[in-house]
């Protein structure tokens, strides 16, 4: 135990002294897996999956807020799915921007979970996605996991038309108006999609609401809680939309799930790397530089005592 | 001689002042009337635009049936139907941006509250 102790404590000290660089490098990570992940599920558009346009794209997404690089990638969906046809862009334009008005209103500080939900789903495990969330974001983190679901279920319809792009679906944006109807149907009419976001926004609402609750193993109770509340919402769900889900993979899911947040808690609980300040101030008699990193996971904001060091 | 306990009490209100602080000292120069009416007028026209987009989404769907009785429809009752929808989609989430905004508001006003009170703290630190 001390010797992961010693791992997070030079953990802590590698990211204060160099956040400036990692922050930036992690960003860049997290658009270049996203772009991987699109051109392989859904590259129908050759020039966007050309290994340099990745790059600058990702490298673009290193240095511009994050809000922005969600937007960079849902328009690179966009124009993937225009290459598959043009009835499946414009409507995943539209579910864009109903997505967008709900979580730029609500929740503009989670853009990484709008990512991270899909890259999740394709590696198999998107149960871990609410634990990530409910553990490290806000009240709103809800909207954010269900805004990523969705952007996963639009790409993951482009994926199973891949085989009609330039056959059936061609022909079809000649037949435009049966065309869209055929689209929305596919790509809305989806009660897999409604059950994954309902639960992992729940799941994620539950794990954040447990998580502040002045008790005693807060995070643990919170972590087990919102994984027993996942479960039991999948299985019931799936039950009343008749939706098919594998019982099995989804309780491997939420298991890994439960493990996550463990190591999650155990980097986060005592030291907040993320909220890490250089401050500058003065007074009558001298000029300060502060580097500021909070001992407990909270926003400094007044809400509690936190101390600094 | 450096104090510990000041340096610990600005360097809390500095980090304040760097982070959520921009945001709070943002919100408190609003009453909470006009803040709350300001958020909701712009939940309303984030909910119409979200509205028009369905709508448009709905025409589409059924773009064939829509274009044969454009012209046959009863325009009225067509509009009438909209209209209740539209009104009940925007009340919704606008009653739901309402309280979110309450709660953003109180939290904030809460936090600058704290935050004078510890610069009055520091400020009589220095008085000393």
């Amino acid at each position: 135990m001390d010797i992961l102790y010693s791992v997070k404590e030079e953990i802590a000290r590698i990211y204060s002294r160099y956040e400036s660089y990692i922050v930036p490098v992690l960003k860049f990570i997290l658009l270049l897996v996203t772009q991987i992940f699109i051109s392989a599920n859904i590259g129908f558009m050759t020039k966007l999956k050309n290994p340099a346009i990745i790059l600058v794209v990702s490298l673009l997404g290193a240095f511009l807020p994050m809000n922005a690089s969600v937007i960079l990638v849902v328009l690179i969906v966009v124009a993937h799915l225009y290459e598959l046809s043009l009835e499946c862009a414009v409507i995943a334009l539209c579910v864009f921007l109903i997505m967008f008005v709900i979580y730029f209103r609500f929740s503009p500080k989670d853009s990484a979970a709008v990512l991270l939900t899909p890259i999740f789903f394709y590696l198999k495990v998107p149960y871990v996605a609410p634990v990530v969330m409910g553990l490290s974001g806000s009240p709103f983190s809800g909207v954010s996991v269900a805004c990523g679901v969705v952007l996963y279920y639009v790409m993951d319809y482009g994926k199973k038309n891949a085989d009609k792009a330039g056959t059936e679906m061609s022909l079809e944006v000649a037949q435009a108006m049966a065309g869209f109807k055929e689209v929305i149907d596919g790509m809305l009419k989806n009660d897999e999609m409604l059950l994954m976001a309902v639960v992992l926004a729940l799941t994620t609402l539950v794990i954040y609401v447990a998580k502040r609750l002045e008790l005693e193993y807060a995070w643990k109770i919170a972590i087990v809680a919102g994984s027993v509340i996942e479960l039991v919402s999948l299985v019931g769900g799936s039950f009343v939309l008749d939706v098919k889900i594998s019982v099995g993979l989804a309780i491997v899911g939420i298991i890994l799930g439960i493990i996550v947040g463990l190591v999650m808690e155990f980097f986060m609980f005592c030291v907040d790397f993320s909220k890490a300040q250089n401050l500058q101030f003065q007074d009558d008699e001298y000029y300060y530089y502060v580097r500021a990193i909070p001992k407990v996971y909270t926003d400094i904001n007044f809400d509690d005592d936190e101390d600094e060091e | 001689m450096i104090s510990e306990e000041k340096v610990k009490l600005m360097t809390k209100l500095a980090a304040y002042e760097a982070g959520e602080g921009k945001k709070d000292t943002n919100l408190n120069s609003y009453f909470r009337g006009d803040y709350m009416s300001f958020q909701i007028w712009k939940s309303a026209i984030y909910g119409t635009a979200g509205f028009c987009v369905y709508v448009a989404l709905t025409i589409l769907y059924d773009l064939e049936n829509f274009l044969e009785e454009f012209y046959k429809m009863d325009m009225v009752s067509y509009f009438q139907d909209l209209l209740v929808k539209y009104a009940v989609v925007v009340s919704i989430y606008v009653v739901i941006s309402y309280f979110v905004c309450l709660y953003r508001y109180t939290r904030g006003k809460k936090h600058v509250n704290r935050y004078l009170k510890a610069l009055s703290e520091l400020y009589s630190k220095y008085s000393r």
